[in-house]
């Protein structure tokens, strides 16, 4: 993929650069809005990272210019610390996710791919498999290897989750808010329980594992 | 419509209105009153000289024979209901137009002319003895009569008009005052629910007084305004400028975790580290978020959450740690569910803050209820435990932001969660009570509904 980074930090951009060339992107980095805006607008891009305070022009000024250009490209918004009005405005201005600062690596990585698949055709679909397991979405029926699994609602959302986006890593909090519907961290280890019990009911039972932790970052479930 | 008079009757431009009013009809009827006393008096003055000067006139004639004469020959002349002429004789013969008898009601005048019995109407006579005779003269008071009725009249056809005119142009004015000071109150109303851009709308009809008000008023609107604005760009600058420091040291601990052997002792260090600057963003990110709330921000995206989902949620998702714990988490909802105006995710913050101090201060084992109820027209969102509860001295205390009990120093937490818990709530306009669960601490929010 190709992807545009607006970040004044030079420490913080050369870092997810780097991150994210070693995940095999192209990755162009500016530091400031007004030339982010003008890469933003000459090139074609499939994700932009923007940080929402940027020397000179700033990053919502940047996102609604592109938005007003009709530039559609998905754009994570990066904010300051506890600012929920900062979130609020950005998404307003036409960001299609945001990250708050400090962000690990993982959970940026994890988000830019989930904004350049956003679009899915298999959301239509009414059974989601991968491997031997099978998810029927009508008779909301759970099976592998042809064997039935009794799943909790909970369980059966959040194996959903996953099989939507297969073979993509979801981090915790992605999963709090999507599965649980809950914008704020509790600090508890709810998600880390609730994939504990599903992989006790998909996995434990077979030989293969379908559920991946992926370090730093959060969990998979492979392809 | 009692209420409405009595609301009316309490605003001051129509009390104002009412008694101004009130003086001035009062006025206008003692004024009357006195120029009708003082008219009728003189007309009374008027009619007795005349009656002096009838009795004068009869003094003149020379003796009884020539008295009757006259009285005779000027009663054929005069109109009884005016003039009324009567003269008993020294041989008892009545002469004249009419007689004078008395009975038990007083006076009566009664025609000698046998086809009017009685004269009807107030009269004023004058007696005298005359020649060894009776001489008396009466004279109508209907003129005096008349002249109530012409006061009554006056009365009527000015004075009341008057007063109505008066009234409701009064009305009127008061009902156009009471507006003003509506739009001043209902501006007032939203500058102190946290609608910082509030102002009063002054209208070019306004009294002297009401705009000096109105403009006063904004002008402490615009410097608080500005005041918050100030504080805001504080906070938000301290947000920016902790922000790159903080995930500078998230990168370096991230590149140092690549770096050193998984299961080693700096692996370990490392981790430590990270759980360390997680911790501390909590705090801060606590702090700013509090200072929002305290600011009333958050107020200008609220819409309807059902707040018997948020129990939902956030009970289940605490369910996992209590187990953890040996706790006994549970929720009891009446409702299935229950809207109400606010921001979902403070609101589940607030819960999330509340279950987890019941958790992190009560000892394995013990029971944590989450509660939703309805009552007195209000919705109660209840948590309590029967852990070793807070000391009452304590109570008001443990609001405060950063105050720690002198025993929980050493359980993990920053002491900002009940501050917050508090700040969610008056911004929801909901009440905090820690009330003792006997054993325990219960936590009562009463959100209007």
């Amino acid at each position: 993929m190709k992807l545009l980074i607006v970040e004044d930090d030079a420490t913080t951009g050369a870092y997810i650069a780097r991150g994210l060339r070693e995940e095999g992107h192209v990755v162009d980095l500016f530091d400031d809005g007004k030339s982010g805006l003008i890469a933003a607008t000459s090139t074609s891009y499939d994700v932009m990272i923007l940080d929402r305070m940027l020397p000179g022009v700033d990053g919502l000024t940047v996102l609604k210019t592109l938005r007003g250009a009709g530039i559609k490209t998905p754009v994570l918004l990066l904010t300051a610390l506890g600012d929920v009005d900062d979130r609020i405005e950005g998404l307003h201005a036409g960001a299609d996710d945001y990250l708050a600062k400090p962000f690990v690596f993982g959970e940026l990585s994890a988000r830019v791919s989930a904004l350049a698949r956003r679009p899915q055709a298999i959301e239509n679909e009414t059974v989601l498999k991968t491997g031997d397991l099978e998810m029927n979405l009508i008779t909301r029926k759970v099976t592998r290897s042809g064997v039935e699994l009794d799943l909790l609602p909970r369980e059966f959302a959040l194996l959903e989750h996953l099989l939507r986006r297969k073979g993509r890593v979801q981090t915790r909090t992605m999963l709090l808010e999507s599965v649980w519907d809950i914008g704020f961290d509790p600090g508890t280890n709810v998600v880390e329980t609730h994939i504990s019990r599903l992989r006790a009911k998909v996995d434990k039972p077979f030989d293969r594992e379908l559920i991946e932790t992926v370090r730093g970052a959060g969990y998979r479930i492979a392809a | 419509m009692k209420d409405r008079i009595r609301q009316l009757w309490r605003s001051m431009p129509i009390r104002l209105a009412i008694l101004l009013v009130a003086l001035f009809a009062v006025v206008s009827l003692l004024s009357l009153a006195a120029s009708y006393a003082v008219t009728q008096s003189s007309f009374e003055q008027t009619i007795r000289a005349d009656l002096r000067q009838d009795l004068a006139g009869f003094r003149a004639a020379p003796n009884a024979r020539a008295v009757a004469l006259l009285v005779d020959a000027e009663s054929r002349e005069a109109d009884p209901n005016r003039l009324i002429l009567s003269y008993i004789g020294p041989d008892g013969r009545i002469y004249g137009n009419g007689a004078i008898a008395q009975d038990d009601e007083g006076f009566h005048i009664f025609s000698l002319n046998p086809e009017r019995a009685q004269f009807s109407g107030d009269y004023l006579s004058l007696t005298d003895t005359l020649y060894g005779g009776l001489i008396t003269v009466a004279r109508s008071r209907a003129e005096i009569v008349a002249l109530r009725d012409v006061f009554v009249n006056i009365l009527l056809i000015s004075l009341l008009p008057t007063v109505l005119i008066a009234l409701s142009g009064g009305l009127i004015l008061a009902r156009r005052s009471k507006r003003h000071v509506e739009v001043v109150s209902s501006a007032l109303d939203r500058m102190t629910s946290g609608d910082l851009g509030a102002r009063v709308t002054i209208g070019p009809r306004w009294s002297d007084d009401l705009v000096r008000i109105g403009g006063k008023l904004n002008q402490m609107a615009g410097a608080q305004e500005a005041q918050m604005k100030a504080l805001k760009g504080v906070s938000s600058d301290i947000a920016h400028d902790l922000k790159t420091p903080l995930q500078r040291v998230a990168v370096y601990l991230e590149e140092l975790e690549a770096k050193v052997d998984e299961d080693g002792e700096v692996a370990a260090l490392v981790s430590k580290t990270q759980d360390e600057v997680n911790d501390m963003t909590r705090v801060f990110q606590s702090l700013l978020q509090l200072a929002q709330v305290e600011a009333g921000s958050p107020r200008n995206r609220f819409e309807k959450v059902d707040l018997a989902q948020v129990c939902r949620t956030v009970v289940e998702v605490f369910e996992p740690s209590a187990v953890a714990s040996h706790h006994h988490l549970t929720l009891t909802a009446d409702l299935e569910e229950a809207f109400i105006k606010g921001d979902r995710a403070l609101l589940g913050q607030m819960l999330s803050n509340l279950i987890e101090n019941a958790l992190r201060h009560t000892p394995d084992g013990s029971h944590v209820s989450v509660q939703l109820t309805a009552q007195d027209g209000q919705l109660k969102l209840i948590v309590a435990d029967n852990g070793p509860g807070i000391p009452a001295d304590e109570k008001d205390k443990v609001v405060q932001r950063l105050y720690r009990l002198d025993r929980s120093r050493h359980t993990p937490g920053h002491g900002l969660g009940l501050s917050l818990v508090e700040a969610v709530a008056g911004l929801h306009g909901a009440t905090v009570e820690l009330a003792d669960n006997a054993p325990g601490l219960r936590v009562e929010l009463s959100f209007p509904r």
